[in-house]
């Protein structure tokens, strides 16, 4: 010790909200809510971000940081639930900015590489509909993760393995495709059949000619 | 030379030529004429043949583009250009009298090129009108093709990066279906 005083750290108030830094607890808030179907809306308040406004019904959003600037390591200081439903007054003026683009990013930054909680061992998923890419900032390993999820039920270690990707960067795109509720989950789907080895088909792959022509060899 | 034939098709003033034009390395061939249907669409020329443009893979390999014109009575085209096609990109603009309507009928009308290859939907002017929604459109692909999992984008034809993201996720998603067997690669050359 050298003597200098440190002055301890001022204790958690109860009833608080647990300051939270990335975005796990709000993946976990935002899941829940949508799982109970109830007309209720979410606000997050964002240290240097602002309040994060979501409507559920309308699946919108109000912010005012653009997703192109997504803060992956936010501060969130509070958490709030807000009574929706026909009598209650809008949370923003609507229509607001779709949903899906930030249940994207949080998804894809949340739970750092890891299953998200409500996901279980042993599933493999499919797509029920392809995200808006044109409107979701991604790269081109998350093409040919969303395409085979387009095409098969498969786990994510298949997944990995099929597109040549980390199996924490698959992770991180099965979690956003849960949490916009695009993928559908399934303990009894079989492995599928792949019938072109994926070596063979990386060597006559046009779109790793492509990707590379148009300047997109990211991923 | 290995060629690999991608078709734009859809309903007059849905952006087939612009968007042809945003992709192609080369000057698009246009074949433009006078609009005889401008009671369908307010646009003084439209595409009346095809409109043509490519992109130079390697000095062994081209991606060539064809836009074929939208209206009915141009239908003998699109018999002889799907048999050579590998994929389609449809655009539908989301302020045309039946967006819903207009992509089921281009769909029913070049579904064998989903069958051995694949397809991409993609919304136009969606930021301009409020017309259906994407999950409208997916919905209906739902109902009139059940088990058709068909990507549909919102895209605007003039951005160029935007129909970079259609047409790797077109050529991305006709070789995981091949990969699948869910076609033959034979058939997808």
């Amino acid at each position: 010790m050298d003597g200098t005083h440190v002055a301890p750290e001022p204790a958690p108030q109860p009833g608080r909200f647990p300051v939270s830094v990335g975005w796990t607890q709000a993946a976990i808030a935002i899941s829940s809510v949508m799982v109970l179907k109830t007309p209720m809306n979410l606000k997050m308040n964002i240290e240097m971000h602002g309040p994060l406004l979501i409507d559920f019904e309308h699946h919108a959003f109000s912010w005012s940081t653009p997703l192109e600037h997504f803060p992956v390591d936010a501060v969130h200081t509070g958490l709030e639930t807000i009574a929706g439903g026909p009598d209650a007054p809008p949370l923003f003026e609507l229509p607001g900015k779709d949903l899906d683009g930030l249940l994207w990013q949080i998804g894809l930054n949340s739970f750092d590489g890891k299953p998200a909680f409500w996901l279980s061992s042993g599933e493999r998923y499919r797509l029920t509909r392809w995200p808006n890419l044109t409107q979701h900032s991604h790269d081109m390993s998350q093409v040919k993760m969303i395409a085979v999820l387009g095409n098969a039920y498969v786990s994510t270690e298949e997944l990995a393995r099929y597109t040549g990707v980390a199996l924490d960067e698959a992770q991180r795109l099965v979690n956003a495709l849960s949490l916009m509720r695009i993928l559908s989950r399934s303990a009894e789907a079989p492995a599928a059949v792949v019938v072109q080895e994926t070596a063979a088909a990386k060597r006559q792959s046009l779109f790793g000619r492509l990707r590379k022509r148009l300047g997109r060899s990211d991923g | 030379m290995a060629e690999h034939v991608i078709l734009f098709t859809g309903p007059m003033g849905a952006g087939k030529t612009t968007s042809i034009q945003s992709l192609s390395e080369i000057e698009v061939v246009r074949t433009e004429a006078n609009n005889s249907e401008r009671h369908i669409v307010d646009k003084e020329t439209t595409t009346v043949a095809l409109d043509y443009g490519e992109i130079l893979v390697d000095a062994d390999e081209k991606v060539r583009l064809y836009g074929i014109p939208g209206q009915q009575r141009f239908n003998f085209m699109w018999s002889i250009l799907k048999k050579r096609a590998k994929g389609m990109i449809l655009l539908v603009n989301s302020d045309a009298p039946d967006p819903i309507g207009e992509m089921t009928f281009f769909l029913d009308e070049f579904r064998e090129l989903y069958d051995r290859g694949g397809v991409v939907i993609g919304i136009t002017r969606a930021d301009v009108v409020a017309g259906p929604s994407l999950d409208d459109f997916a919905k209906a692909l739902e109902r009139t093709n059940p088990g058709l999992l068909i990507p549909v984008f919102t895209v605007d034809p003039r951005d160029r990066d935007q129909m970079v993201n259609v047409l790797l996720a077109l050529i991305a998603n006709i070789e995981m279906r091949a990969m699948f067997g869910m076609i033959t690669e034979a058939e997808t050359a």
